[in-house]
């Protein structure tokens, strides 16, 4: 019983410690509790909490700008002529760490780095050769020592050589080890350098013009923005919470252009002119004559002096406006064909010692023709061969004396009177010196008739007789076929005519046998002999002079001296007898006392652009067809 | 429930917080998979969200790359792009010293009969 009464007492006694402990550990909790109840009253009412502390405990967030990657410009095949990748600045920060070094007396660091300096030295004259290991160490070290934070070490470097710079000594530690500072630029990349690059155009930052400016919109793609968050790893990652604008890149341009012919003609014109130094100028247009399609559009000139180098400066094929010459005697006799006026080319004319009555110049080619031949008269054939101005006068005054205006009609219909919507911006306005306008005069029919008092573009004159090669059906000229986005068709530009019909398909087929007898006996035969049959016309033009040009010569096409500034055409089609393509060759000279011929340099270039093309054209391949059975190949017993 | 009967429950609260049993008597034992689960769902969450994180940060790592190689692509299409012109071929060919040129005439095809 006692034994009993012990054990009770000691179990009493154990729960009354287990008790003291549990009420000593309920009162921690309890005022622990109560203190929390206490911070939580005070700071919801009057705590003023520091921003330093905010900063440590809230996530940093920050706008994040993505910026589209500029659309690509393509040949019609496809390859590349301009593409966007960016280029990287790499400058270096020679003092890191220097400070730290000195203050920790780290002596034995500094002395490493210096090391590691002359390593990269070493490095930097293996890769890009310009300077030894020794300069390139020594400015590394100057820098150091006068406390370069911006040393240039190379512009423009691609993300290869990046990359490999990055692996050098030093720079290999970053930027806070190494110094390494890496600036990054969008770069737009031209391939194929100077082609076409007036068509193609440049983007030099808010300079833009040819294609890089008028599709610009396209191109250029739109800007997108995200929030981003620092991470525990110290990652930065899109902020979930906020808004995100989706980066939309630019898109393709898919042009008309052909790579090879564009390479071709610029070769062919270079050929031409490169060694001339009185040559200022030279353009090329190849057009597709079913569609209208620019498949080339070469624009090589030089600067104010001869000694510049050939560049692709200024679009004269769009801007040069001016008096094309006898490539306008096509347009008179397009139109006087059509009209019924000239029945057959081989209807006659008096030759009259070349004079048109009314004030016109003679053309002593006519008295070189009538003691040539013994003949009075001359066909209208022969004339167009030779490139008489006096055919062609006669031709507007007995024809259209009456009523010019018909001739000015045919002239709008042509659309050589007005300049039409072009893929680039900046067609050249023709002028035109119509009836009751203040430049007609009495002789302006007849100097219209040949190439004279009406001023067009090249393309003008390319896209007129673009429109003869097509029977009649005039074509719009275009530069850009397509829009896509990753290879898929955004927008098609399909072909579309400027006038459908400016003459009938016999009247062009007429004409065109005209064009073929200037290249076989007259004017052009230098490319009598080109590798597919041509069919096209020259022109010889003076060009106005300036005031300052003419130095006060009465005469507005010549300097005081006799020097004149030329231009030289030849435009015409071939095959001739089934176009395909439309082609315009000119040579702009600078004041010279030389002439510049349509039958020579232009019609040499077109001779080479013709044969090289021919090499090229799948059309134009010969077939061959086995005339006997290939005998089976059997075992051998 | 009068001001009395408060005072008794929050005496009540108080012994029982004293001799430890508070949890007991309020029977959260009852409620014991609900606070299990509730912490459950915390954990996971945290997790998850930590689980996001990485996986945007391995995202944005792999949109670098891919930039990365897109910028390489193209610099290395630039390059080949350069040599393929017919001039430019026709011109190392000459240095060179060969005597292959650009074709003179089309290729001639040879069909079947």
């Amino acid at each position: 019983m006692a034994r009993k009464e012990s054990e009770i007492k000691d179990t009493v006694q154990g729960r009354e410690r287990i008790h003291v402990v549990m009420f000593f550990m309920s009162m921690i909790f309890l005022l622990l509790g109560a203190w929390i109840l206490v911070r939580i009253v005070h700071i919801q009412t009057s705590y003023t909490v520091d921003e330093r502390v905010i900063g440590l405990f809230r996530p940093r967030v920050q706008k994040y700008v993505e910026h589209p990657v500029r659309g690509r410009i393509l040949a019609t095949d496809g390859r590349p002529l301009a593409i966007s990748a960016p280029l990287y600045d790499i400058h270096m920060d020679c003092t890191v760490r220097k400070q730290e070094y000195k203050d920790k007396g780290k002596a034995e660091k500094e002395e490493s780095w210096q090391q590691k300096a002359r390593e990269l030295g070493a490095a930097l004259s293996r890769e890009f050769r310009d300077r030894s290991a020794d300069d390139w160490a020594r400015a590394i070290l100057e820098g150091r020592e006068k406390g370069s934070k911006y040393l240039l070490i190379r512009k423009n470097v691609d993300l290869t050589t990046l990359r490999r710079l990055q692996s050098f000594p030093l720079f290999c530690e970053g930027a806070n080890h190494g110094g390494i500072i890496v600036e990054r630029h969008p770069e737009r990349i031209y391939p194929y350098d100077s082609l076409a690059r007036r068509v193609i155009g440049y983007v030099k930052e808010q300079n833009r013009i040819g294609l890089e400016n008028s599709f610009d919109a396209e191109l250029h793609g739109r800007e997108g923005y995200e929030w981003r968050r620092v991470t525990d790893d110290n990652s930065w990652i899109r902020d979930l919470d906020s808004a995100k604008v989706e980066v939309q890149d630019g898109n393709d341009i898919r042009t008309t252009l052909n790579v090879d012919f564009q390479d071709i003609a610029d070769k062919a014109l270079r050929a031409q002119i490169n060694e001339d130094d009185d040559v200022r100028a030279g353009i090329c247009i190849i057009m597709e004559a079913q569609t209208g399609a620019i498949r080339a559009m070469v624009n090589l000139s030089r600067g104010a002096t001869p000694q510049t180098t050939l560049w692709e400066r200024e679009n004269l094929c769009l801007r040069e406006v001016g008096e094309q010459g006898s490539v306008m005697k096509t347009v008179t006799l397009l139109s006087v064909v059509e009209d019924g006026h000239v029945k057959t080319l081989d209807q006659t004319l008096p030759t009259n010692n070349g004079f048109v009555p009314g004030g016109y110049k003679q053309d002593v080619h006519i008295l070189d023709y009538q003691r040539e031949t013994g003949r009075r008269d001359i066909s209208v054939m022969h004339g167009f061969e030779i490139s008489s101005n006096y055919v062609f006068t006669w031709l507007a005054e007995n024809y259209y004396g009456r009523n010019p205006q018909e001739l000015f009609d045919h002239i709008y219909s042509y659309r050589l009177g007005e300049a039409f919507d072009f893929d680039i911006p900046g067609l050249g306005t023709p002028v035109v010196n119509r009836p009751n306008t203040p430049g007609w005069s009495k002789t302006t029919l007849g100097t219209t008739a040949y190439g004279y008092g009406i001023s067009v573009t090249p393309l003008h004159i390319a896209t007129f007789y673009n429109g003869i090669a097509n029977k009649g059906k005039m074509m719009k000229p275009y530069l850009v076929e397509r829009i896509e986005r990753d290879g898929k068709t955004v927008r098609e530009f399909k072909p579309s005519a400027l006038n459908s019909s400016i003459c009938s398909p016999a009247t062009a087929d007429t004409v065109t046998r005209a064009l073929r007898a200037v290249v076989n006996s007259g004017t052009a035969t230098r490319l009598k002999t080109a590798k597919l049959p041509v069919a096209g016309k020259t022109g010889t033009a003076r060009v106005v002079l300036s005031a300052a040009e003419r130095g006060g010569s009465q005469d507005a096409y010549s300097d005081l001296s006799g020097r004149k500034k030329f231009q030289g055409t030849f435009v015409g089609f071939f095959p001739a007898d089934k176009p395909k393509y439309t082609i315009l060759v000119t040579v702009y000279s600078y004041l010279s006392h030389r002439n510049f011929y349509g039958g020579t340099k232009p019609a040499l270039a077109v001779r080479e652009i013709v044969d090289k093309i021919y090499a090229l054209d799948q059309d134009w391949r010969p077939e061959l067809y086995p005339v006997a059975e290939v005998p089976v190949m059997t075992e051998a017993k | 429930m009068t001001f009395k009967e408060i005072a008794h429950s929050v005496r009540n609260a108080f012994r029982a917080l004293r001799n430890g049993e508070f949890l007991l008597r309020v029977r959260a034992d009852k409620y014991y998979m609900h606070i299990m689960y509730l912490f459950l769902l915390m954990w996971m969450s945290i997790m998850l969200s930590l689980q996001v994180d990485k996986t945007l940060t391995q995202a944005g790592a792999n949109k670098a790359a891919i930039e990365e190689l897109r910028i390489h692509h193209t610099e290395s299409e630039a390059a080949l792009v350069k040599l393929r012109s017919a001039s430019g071929t026709e011109t190392r060919l000459q240095r060179m010293g060969s005597k292959a040129a650009l074709p003179q005439k089309p290729a001639t095809l040879i069909r079947k009969k």
